[in-house]
């Protein structure tokens, strides 16, 4: 009866950590997609700098700093939804890397105190995104480990849980960024 | 690189200037040692001859010009130890990069041992030597050989006993890391209790540590399990190219290295078998490989720059 009793109450408490522990990894999804959000907002918020300075020394970009300010407003609207912002963001970055490729035909610009601190911070952005999404992919994987595997699935289906797609790198990512390819189409 | 830099006159001098007090060291020590063996045999002789304080008159005899021969053995061996690893260790350096030098009665402090957060145990007999401070290219780096030491009382039948056990014995390397963060991300060697940890962590998340980063690349967590206090900042950190490079540093050591990223700088402990920068007393300094050791331990350290990419400056951190 004792050993019934402590296998029960084993049992209860290893229900309830695994319980709470779908709950933590669905919550950990959500704080981690938040985490990317802010770093793209901060990266959002370099691009008016980094128009100005680039405007002042470049002739033949005008085309290209108009498409990413075209991008960014399209990117802070209000009725962006979080999925626009990610796809819009890529964009973006693609867009201003084609643009740190054609800076090498303006000295004068690369040799720039401004240009250059944006250009480390744009970098280091860049980075923090990426890690942003890394975190979002595991915490994401982990989640949908919970959800499809036993015991976990069991809990699962009760609180309507289902595995989620994770961010998968676009073929801009995986290609070589060319300016001329980018803002030529 | 040996067979070159013993060739450098003003290392060679060196060498054959320490290697006359070497011999001298070396006759000192064989001498008294031999000294306090024949005092041990007259006193036992003496004693089972001629009684007790014969014996004892005997081996005092041979004990006292032994304990002399050691002494003077002793009082030359702390400028050759210094001599060797300023005149010979600081030239490796300085060839290998003029902002390289070695302090040897210095090394990294406890505080900053603990503070690394390297080893979760904290040292009750701690001690550093040999710091060698430098840069390559852009990137300020230091070490220092550590032995940090913690104990355990053992009962026994007469009381207790205390035992020591190694924290670590080997070398701390730390450089300025290339990137700013604020958190701290450490990488330990993976072992039952942390592999526990980590399954606990991820599969009962309410038992398991909730600091552990799962990370993506196999190899690295197969070796490793990494701590941190931002999970998003750990990956910043531990990018896949900077994971493949620690995998390849660890391959090339003996045991698996512990690894922490704190106040934008980045630890490295190394567990070693042996005493670097010590000379030898009875094998020649002009022996050829004799100072094999520790010039590639010196190469080794100076590349993990290298090695790790951490001149790379995109950052906003220059």
């Amino acid at each position: 009866m004792l050993i019934a009793g402590i296998i029960a109450v084993l049992v209860l408490i290893f229900g309830i950590g695994i319980y709470n522990s779908l709950i933590n990894k669905k919550n950990q999804v959500t704080n981690a997609f938040s985490a990317i959000d802010v770093m793209v907002k901060k990266r959002f918020d370099l691009i008016p700098n980094l128009v100005e300075v680039v405007k002042q020394y470049t002739g033949h970009e005008a085309g290209t700093l108009e498409k990413i300010t075209e991008l960014r407003g399209r990117a802070i609207s209000p009725v962006a939804t979080e999925g626009d912002k990610l796809a819009l963001d890529q964009q973006i970055g693609a867009a201003v890397k084609g643009l740190m490729v054609s800076v090498e035909n303006y000295p004068e610009l690369k040799a720039n105190t401004n240009f250059l601190n944006l250009q480390s911070t744009w970098t280091e952005s860049e980075e923090q995104i990426a890690a942003a999404r890394r975190n979002y992919n595991a915490t994401v994987t982990s989640y949908n480990n919970a959800v499809m595997q036993f015991p976990g699935n069991m809990f699962a289906g009760m609180l309507g849980y289902v595995p989620m797609p994770v961010l998968a790198a676009s073929e801009q990512e995986r290609a070589n960024i060319s300016a001329k390819e980018l803002f030529n189409s | 690189m040996e067979a070159f830099f013993v060739q450098d006159p003003s290392v060679s001098t060196a060498l054959n200037e320490l290697e006359l007090t070497r011999k001298y060291i070396a006759r000192m020590n064989i001498q008294g040692i031999a000294c306090i063996a024949l005092a041990v045999l007259v006193f036992i002789a003496g004693n089972s001859f001629a009684g007790v304080e014969i014996g004892v008159v005997l081996g005092l005899c041979a004990l006292i010009p032994g304990i002399v021969f050691l002494s003077r053995a002793g009082s030359r061996s702390g400028a050759y130890k210094s001599g060797f690893k300023q005149k010979v260790i600081g030239a490796a350096l300085t060839r290998m990069d003029s902002s390289l030098s070695m302090q040897p009665d210095q090394g990294i402090p406890e505080h900053e041992f603990v503070s690394s957060r390297l080893f979760v145990t904290e040292p009750d007999r701690y001690n550093a030597e040999d710091l060698v401070v430098g840069k390559a290219g852009k990137t300020g780096f230091y070490f220092s050989e550590v032995h940090a030491e913690y104990k355990t009382e053992v009962r026994t039948k007469n009381g207790t006993r205390t035992e020591w056990h190694d924290i670590l014995s080997g070398i701390v390397f730390c450089a300025d890391f290339n990137k700013d963060f604020r958190g701290f991300t450490v990488v330990r060697p993976q072992d039952i209790g942390s592999k526990l940890g980590g399954w606990f962590s991820k599969h009962v998340f309410s038992f398991g540590s909730n600091d552990v980063v799962e990370l993506e690349n196999e190899a690295f967590s197969k070796l490793f399990i990494t701590h941190s206090t931002d999970q998003v900042e750990a990956r910043y950190i531990l990018t896949p190219a900077l994971m493949e490079r620690i995998c390849k540093l660890n391959e090339l050591c003996a045991y698996t290295v512990s690894l922490s990223f704190i106040d934008s700088r980045m630890y490295i402990a190394f567990p070693l078998d042996r005493n670097y920068f010590e000379p030898p007393v009875f094998t020649s300094l002009l022996k050829p490989g004799i100072l094999d050791h520790d010039l590639n331990i010196l190469r080794f350290m100076y590349n993990i720059v290298k090695d790790l990419d951490l001149n790379t400056r995109i950052w906003t951190k220059q």
